[in-house]
């Protein structure tokens, strides 16, 4: 269930590093994202999403086993 | 498949001006001039001639002495092999998708300005349709990729060099007066020198196709350095001329509105009247969409050769069954275009692509010191003069292009450099995954991202009172949670399994 969950958090961060890097939605405003610091919360964004899938993915095929 | 060697010196030389004369003199000049340096551009310009020289000399006894399909990533390989070789790979990869990427938002911008001259309303219109065109102009080029369309390279660059030198010839009679070309000697001229430098070097990176084609040129070891001392030198002597004219009419203090013609096709105008706009317009419209073409072939090969060595999933070499081409790969790299050319940035986009090739230049020029320490013997029919000098300058100087347009705090380069240093960090964890093989490899690597994912929910629940709305505190507060607790299960499972 966390391996899903994990797995989950992973993707929705990569959707929120979209919504922040194109602005839909007004997210930038949301949370009061300076631009100049839109890379720095990019680059974490994408380096946490990458990780929490592949921590996400080993708990999956653990279980599945 | 044998490579049939079909080549001489004036096709090779033909070869790498079509890779390196393309779209980027009509995107990159315009905020090298208007924004950075003003009128010392031109001597940046002459500076990556030189600092491309240099690599080229690396570049031309690799050629010459491994003249093998491939180039940087076959060059890195023999010297290095593993990671470095697939670091290789990769950058090149990346900088060849952002160079994809920017040629396609210059395909738009030139067909407004083409559309500026004669019908207004409809430039409006295609502004604000930029990425459904840059869509689908990708995929109507996916189509042909696939199909294995080959452009005509030959033709493009006798069209391009007919019209720089018909553009040179008509400022003959025209009162230039640029200033300044020269830096001033200060430290923020020069910082500022330095990152106009990294921002227009991907005008002459193209020149590797030259090299990639090696294995086609007659009597690779004596024509391949030719080619590209003769392509480099003829490169930087075409765009410092039409550089210098374009600087000389257009003041770098003029006005400028967004939807403004970019630097080369307002000069371009003013000296040859609403037809010289139209013609660098066209010009434009067809070195991008070129480029586009050439840049989705480079990263089709590059994911098939690594896919080839294991380093990649063998889905990305298949062949299709009619046409004969890496189709998956094409797909693959053509999604990565659409992705950052609809971002529209081209600052961004320029220096990412520049970022990209400059780690490739000192990577190979690591190469070449490697493989003259490792293969002595290696025959060698051109030798790199001034060894060690030269192969040190070039990595000098790609590390220098990298940081100074970062000191100048250029939130484009900024941003470039974050996310070239975010891709390098997804390189090294898909290199990882995929070449971990043992079940204790394995395990180490599950305790490992464990950790990371534990330190990363510990942070985050720290930091979410400091940084977050109020309205997104509970959730953060419980993707937190349920990193630090995935990340202890992982740890714990896999722990027990290491030796």
């Amino acid at each position: 269930m966390f391996g899903i969950a994990q797995g989950v958090i992973g993707v929705l961060s990569i959707f929120l590093a979209l919504l922040l890097f194109l602005n839909l939605l007004e997210v930038q405003t949301v949370f009061n994202a300076p631009p100049e610091l839109l890379p720095l919360y990019l680059l974490i964004l994408g380096l946490f999403s990458i990780f929490s899938v592949i921590n996400g993915f080993f708990l999956i095929k653990e279980w599945w086993r | 498949m044998t490579n049939k060697k079909k080549y001489g010196l004036f096709s090779a030389v033909i070869m790498g001006l079509g890779g390196a004369i393309g779209f980027e003199i009509f995107a990159l000049l315009n905020y090298a001039y208007f924004d950075l340096a003003g009128p010392s551009m031109i001597s940046a310009l002459a500076f990556c001639g030189i600092i491309n020289l240099v690599t080229m000399l690396s570049y031309s006894e690799l050629s010459a002495a491994l003249p093998e399909v491939g180039g940087e990533y076959t060059y890195t390989k023999v010297a290095f092999g593993g990671i470095i070789s697939f670091m290789a790979g990769c950058l090149r990869w990346l900088a060849s998708i952002f160079g994809g990427a920017l040629a396609a938002v210059v395909f738009v911008d030139q067909l407004g300005v083409l559309f500026s001259v004669f019908a207004p309303p409809i430039q409006d219109l295609v502004l604000v349709n930029a990425s459904i065109l840059i869509i689908g102009l990708v995929v109507i080029l996916i189509v042909l990729a696939i199909r294995g369309v080959e452009e005509a390279t030959t033709f493009i660059v006798a069209a391009f060099l007919a019209i720089f030198i018909l553009f040179l010839f008509m400022s003959v009679g025209y009162t230039l007066t640029p200033q300044n070309i020269v830096p001033k000697a200060s430290p923020n001229s020069l910082v500022v020198f330095f990152a106009t430098t990294a921002y227009i070097f991907p005008m002459f990176v193209g020149m590797r196709a030259l090299v990639a084609g090696a294995s086609q040129i007659k009597n690779p070891g004596k024509n391949v350095p030719r080619a590209l001392m003769i392509t480099t030198i003829l490169l930087t002597v075409v765009y410092f001329g039409v550089a210098f004219v374009a600087v000389g009419v257009v003041p770098f203090d003029m006005p400028r509105t967004v939807g403004d013609p970019p630097l080369l096709n307002l000069a371009a105008s003013m000296i040859m009247g609403p037809v010289g706009g139209i013609l660098f317009a066209i010009a434009g419209i067809i070195a991008s969409i070129s480029s586009v073409g050439t840049a989705m072939s480079v990263q089709s090969s590059i994911l098939g050769g690594m896919s080839r060595d294991g380093y990649l999933p063998n889905m990305l070499q298949k062949i299709h069954k009619r046409f004969g081409t890496r189709y998956i790969a094409i797909i693959t790299s053509s999604l990565f275009v659409i992705f950052f050319g609809t971002s529209g940035a081209v600052e961004f986009l320029g220096y990412a692509a520049s970022f990209g090739s400059l780690l490739v230049f000192a990577l190979v020029n690591l190469s070449l010191i490697q493989l003259r320490r490792k293969m002595p013997r290696l025959d060698r029919p051109f030798k790199a003069p001034f060894y060690p000098l030269t192969p040190l300058a070039g990595i000098v100087m790609s590390i220098l292009l990298l940081t100074f347009p970062v000191i100048l705090r250029d939130v484009n380069a900024e941003s470039a450099l974050l996310s070239s240093l975010g891709m390098v960090a997804i390189v090294l964890v898909t290199y990882y995954l995929r070449m971990v093989k043992r079940e204790i490899d394995f395990n180490r690597l599950r305790v490992a991202v464990g950790g990371i994912c534990f330190g990363a929910g510990i942070t985050l629940i720290v930091l979410t009172p400091s940084i977050a709305p109020l309205s997104l505190f509970s959730i953060m507060i419980l993707v937190g949670l349920v990193s630090i607790i995935a990340g202890i299960l992982n740890i714990a499972a896999s722990a027990r399994k290491i030796d």
